[in-house]
């Protein structure tokens, strides 16, 4: 059964100045991502790995070329609309978790859903959901710095979770944690993508952690190699 | 590149906090500068070589108590006293001021008081016109200026203390003394206007010298001793700073306020100052791994934190002397102050608290920095 | 849609060791504010407090207060006839004729002389005044030389308590009775008769005049009347109006209260500043998230210019309440109008502290301002790779 694509990029680009050198990033990329895949994105540093995931995700603009997601086209909306649309459509998993430290965890996970009109019952039923699926509804009222840094990842998972987006998208998810937690944060990606269906796209350079993914490109110099 | 160099481009990598904590510095001893120059001009009493000989005799009930004109050659008589002449306040509202006139006009014998007024420089043909003239009067050259005024010019005047309104002619003006703003005109003119009440505000004296001065006083304070007008005489300086005693509060209140300042501004910039270093708490510790020792790296907290104080104080202090000077304070104040000057002592006071200030605000990172090992602060990544 | 305020509310408690200076410093900048303002009100409050609505005071026109003023006897005998003026039980007309003498004594605590304003003034004087009470001893006899100080007065000045005596020029004066003037400008005076305050003082002519109409209209009347005759050379207003406009003391310090806080809070606001640039700089990655996940820019701002409103808020509060103890404290200062020395408490109302809370409040905003903008005008991407 083959799903529909859920992002498709031509011809993508992005080129930058830097003092006086001009950096190419990316360097026309053409790609396809189907529906409840698990993407790595292998390559280098400064193969422009995390650029492509940046723009794909809505916080980065490309010089030239199309990103649709969900035949949304997300290089041509503005930026209060871009917020909108991420907000709805995409989870991020940052290396350095990101959590708000004032906020418990509950509250870090409810953050998203602020930006809805669900009411305050719907909202706890859904951070709960979100909680309980990463495995962690009973440290709801722990702030992050109570929490060792495989929950906090997870934390964060449950926060990428929890507007229903349909993508994931992890940038070096485990470059902060111990293999222990590595794993178990890889293992939650997995079962996102295998049994709920979402579409994950993860940066990673560790071979081990690609492995959880169930395709890989690789990226060299702001190209696609292999 | 030099190390002094490195310290300056170091304090200048974040250009906002440098100008804002210098500036915050600057604002706080400009406002300490300005409250002091303030205190100083309401309550010092102003100072000239005359006024060790001078003695005031009022009446001992109070300043507003008139004193009979009778007293003088009692006066007169007594060892010691070289010249006396009537003083008499006036206190007149000029023309064209509404609330209040801000300088003074007092009623003398001009013959006589030519002798008290030894200070004074006045073209001697203005000063007998004076003399001549009963309706004349001779004015200090900074009300002259002020209102732009001439010999032969009138002044007219609308009583306040006394039910008479006068004007006079002007004779002459006059400069050299320490307070050149004030109205000098006849006691007789005074006194006819007021029918001749026989009385004067307070007398004159002049005492024949600097030992005899304090006996004077005592010899007078006697002479009406258990009479109907019973005096007290005092130096001049005396009856000046009881004067200014009299403003005993809002001396306080303006110390009061000077303290608080200076206490929040050593607060406020000794915190921010010492957040400033903690962020370099990593650099430091790669300078300290490169193998430049503590006391060197203390150097150069203190030098940077000394630095940005002696600027603010320069800019501060500075400005607020640099801006009295160019400002014309008596027009901007409608006359309340006069002199409104910087003294080298106030320049030096705002200079020793911004070096407090550069002390107290390098303590908290230098022992930071003593403590921390060259491992953990390299950890410091966030 | 808004971040919510515990997010504001927990980063001002989180970081209260960095800010406390800061807070500090706008706590004493509120404080200097409110306590100036609380001297001015003080002033304001006890002389606007004076009078009796329904007399009219009369002065030498041209003088600005009644101790400058001197009117003659003559102008007495004509007006009190005037038929607006009212009468008592006994048909006399209720007009009284004050002297004012300032007396120079020596204070309580040893700290030199200072002007006492001593208030000539009839039995009918006191009938007119009645918001000035006796509260301990008795009033003076007529004829002898006997005195009622303030209450307030005698805590500062020597040699005024009950049975006490006093010179004042070449007689003595005993003190029998302590007014209280209900929190007005009469709480800084001392009352004897009236004839022999002018016979010791030698005083021809007297001070001013205090007349109760017959009614308003009446009052009108009068008030024109005297204004218009020409031989009388006299002022006459109503005595609440004569008492209000005697602002010349409160006015400096308003003025002084009101520069130093703008100067001092432009000190504070460079403060507050540094502050916020230095708390929201560390926050860099932290407000990039905010905005990956959809918050927009306005809500950041917002959040952040709250944050800076509520720390100046705390500092204001602690400076309001700081600023409270003073209140009601009695001092004394010379007054510009009488040149005597004049009693008044630190006034704190309410509306002060809302004024200083205020003022508090703007000051942290427009000290985040420039630092919220700032941050989240940072492209999202910068701000999650900050370090």
């Amino acid at each position: 059964m083959s799903l529909p694509n859920i992002v498709t990029i031509r011809e993508l680009s992005k080129e930058y100045r830097q003092g006086e050198i001009n950096v190419v990033a990316l360097n026309n990329i053409s790609l396809d991502i189907a529906q409840g895949e698990f993407l790595t994105l292998m390559g280098p540093s400064g193969s422009g790995k995390s650029t492509l995931l940046h723009i794909i995700a809505g916080i980065d603009r490309p010089t030239k070329g199309v990103c649709r997601v969900q035949d949304i086209d997300v290089t041509k909306l503005n930026e209060s609309r871009l917020a909108d649309w991420r907000n709805q459509n995409v989870g991020f998993v940052f290396q350095t978790f990101n959590l708000i430290p004032v906020l418990t965890a509950f509250e870090n996970v409810e953050l998203p859903l602020l930006l809805t009109r669900l009411s305050g019952k719907r909202r706890r039923e859904q951070v709960n959901t979100a909680l309980e699926l990463v495995g962690l509804a009973e440290r709801s009222r722990h702030l992050p710095r109570q929490l060792s840094g495989g929950q906090e990842q997870r934390v964060a998972i449950a926060r990428a979770l929890v507007t229903d987006p349909k993508l994931i998208v992890a940038d070096e998810p485990t470059g902060n944690l111990d293999s222990g937690s590595a794993q178990e944060v890889l293992s939650i990606l997995q079962l996102l993508s295998r049994q709920i269906g979402k579409t994950v796209i993860m940066v990673t350079h560790d071979p081990k952690a690609a492995a959880f993914g169930s395709r890989s490109i690789h990226l060299e110099k702001g190209e696609l190699t292999n | 590149m030099t190390i002094a160099g490195f310290i300056v481009r170091n304090a200048l990598r974040n250009k906002r906090r440098f100008l804002l904590s210098v500036s915050s510095v600057a604002m706080s001893l400009f406002l300490l500068v300005t409250l002091q120059v303030a205190l100083r001009e309401l309550t010092n009493p102003i100072n000239d070589e005359g006024s060790t000989l001078r003695i005031i005799v009022r009446n001992k009930v109070s300043l507003a108590q008139p004193l009979p004109a009778r007293q003088l050659p009692t006066i007169e008589r007594i060892p010691g006293v070289a010249a006396i002449t009537p003083f008499s306040y006036y206190g007149g509202l000029y023309k064209g001021d509404e609330k209040f006139t801000s300088f003074a006009q007092f009623a003398v014998d001009p013959a006589r008081a030519l002798d008290l007024l030894s200070d004074a420089r006045v073209p001697p043909e203005q000063m007998q016109a004076w003399i001549a003239d009963r309706t004349s009067a001779i004015v200090g050259k900074m009300t002259a200026d002020r209102y732009g005024l001439k010999v032969g010019d009138r002044m007219p005047f609308t009583g306040q203390i006394y039910p008479c309104d006068l004007e006079f002619k002007i004779a002459g003006i006059y400069q050299g003394t320490a307070d050149d703003r004030n109205v000098m005109f006849h006691q007789k003119y005074l006194d006819e206007a007021l029918g001749d009440p026989g009385t004067v505000g307070t007398w004159w004296v002049k005492a024949s010298s600097v030992e005899e001065a304090p006996l004077v006083t005592e010899r007078i304070n006697k002479a009406f001793a258990n009479t109907s007008a019973e005096v007290r005489a005092e130096t001049e300086r005396a009856f000046q700073l009881g004067f200014v005693s009299m403003w005993a509060n809002i001396k306080i209140l303006i110390g009061g306020i000077s303290m608080v300042v200076v206490f929040a501004l050593l607060l406020v910039t000794v915190s921010t100052m010492s957040m400033a270093i903690r962020e370099r708490f990593r650099e430091l510790a790669v300078l300290k791994a490169l193998g430049f020792r503590r006391r060197e790296l203390f150097a150069f907290i203190l030098a940077e934190s000394f630095g940005l104080a002696t600027l603010g104080a320069f800019f501060g202090a500075g400005g607020a002397w640099l801006l009295y000077r160019t400002l014309d304070m008596p027009k901007l104040t409608g006359g309340m102050f006069v002199v409104f000057e910087v003294t080298p002592q106030m320049l030096a006071l705002a200079f020793t608290i911004a070096a407090v200030l550069g002390l107290l605000s390098a303590v908290a990172p230098m022992i930071g920095v003593a403590r921390t090992s060259v491992v953990q602060g390299l950890k410091t990544l966030d | 849609m808004a971040l919510p305020l515990r997010y504001s509310f927990r980063n001002v408690l989180i970081r209260w060791r960095s800010t406390f200076a800061t807070v500090l410093g706008i706590a004493l900048v509120v404080f200097v504010f409110v306590l100036l303002q609380s001297l001015a009100a003080g002033i304001e409050k006890s002389s606007g407090n004076t009078g009796d609505s329904r007399n009219i005071m009369i002065v030498r026109k041209g003088s600005t207060a009644e101790s400058a003023s001197l009117i003659s006897r003559e102008n007495l005998r004509e007006i009190q006839y005037f038929e607006e003026i009212a009468r008592n039980e006994r048909n006399e007309p209720l007009i009284s004729a004050d002297v004012l003498v300032l007396v120079s004594l020596p204070r309580i605590d040893g700290s030199g002389e200072a002007n006492v304003l001593l208030r000539g003034i009839s039995a009918r004087g006191v009938e007119l005044r009645p918001q000035v009470q006796l509260v301990a001893g008795r009033w003076f006899t007529p004829g002898k030389r006997e005195i009622v100080v303030s209450s307030r007065m005698a805590k500062r000045f020597a040699n005024f308590s009950l049975g006490q005596s006093f010179k004042a020029g070449t007689a003595s004066l005993t003190v029998v009775g302590w007014l209280d003037g209900g929190g007005s400008a009469f709480d800084s005076e001392c009352w004897m008769d009236a004839d022999e305050c002018r016979s010791l003082f030698e005083r021809d002519l007297y001070s001013s005049f205090l007349a109760r109409p017959v009614d308003e209209a009446a009052g009108a009347k009068l008030l024109a009347r005297i204004e218009a005759d020409r031989r009388f050379k006299l002022k006459a207003e109503k005595e609440v109006a004569y008492y209000q406009k005697q602002t010349m003391t409160a006015a400096p310090i308003k003025w002084l209260g009101g520069f130093l806080a703008i100067m001092m809070s432009v000190g504070a606001v460079f403060a507050a500043m540094n502050t916020m640039y230095a708390s929201i700089g560390a926050r860099t990655r932290e407000i990039g998230t905010l905005r990956v996940l959809g918050f927009r820019r306005r809500s950041v701002v917002a959040a952040l210019l709250i944050e800076g409103a509520l720390l100046a808020l705390i500092g204001g509060v602690a400076g309001c309440a700081i600023a409270y103890l003073w209140n009601g404290y009695t001092t004394a200062t010379m007054g510009f109008e009488t040149f005597s020395e004049i009693v008044f408490e630190f006034t704190v109302t309410p509306r002060l502290m809302g004024e200083g809370l205020i003022f508090a409040v703007i000051v942290g905003l427009m000290g985040s301002f420039l630092p919220s903008v700032r941050a989240s005008r940072l492209p999202v991407i910068n701000a999650l790779k900050s370090v």
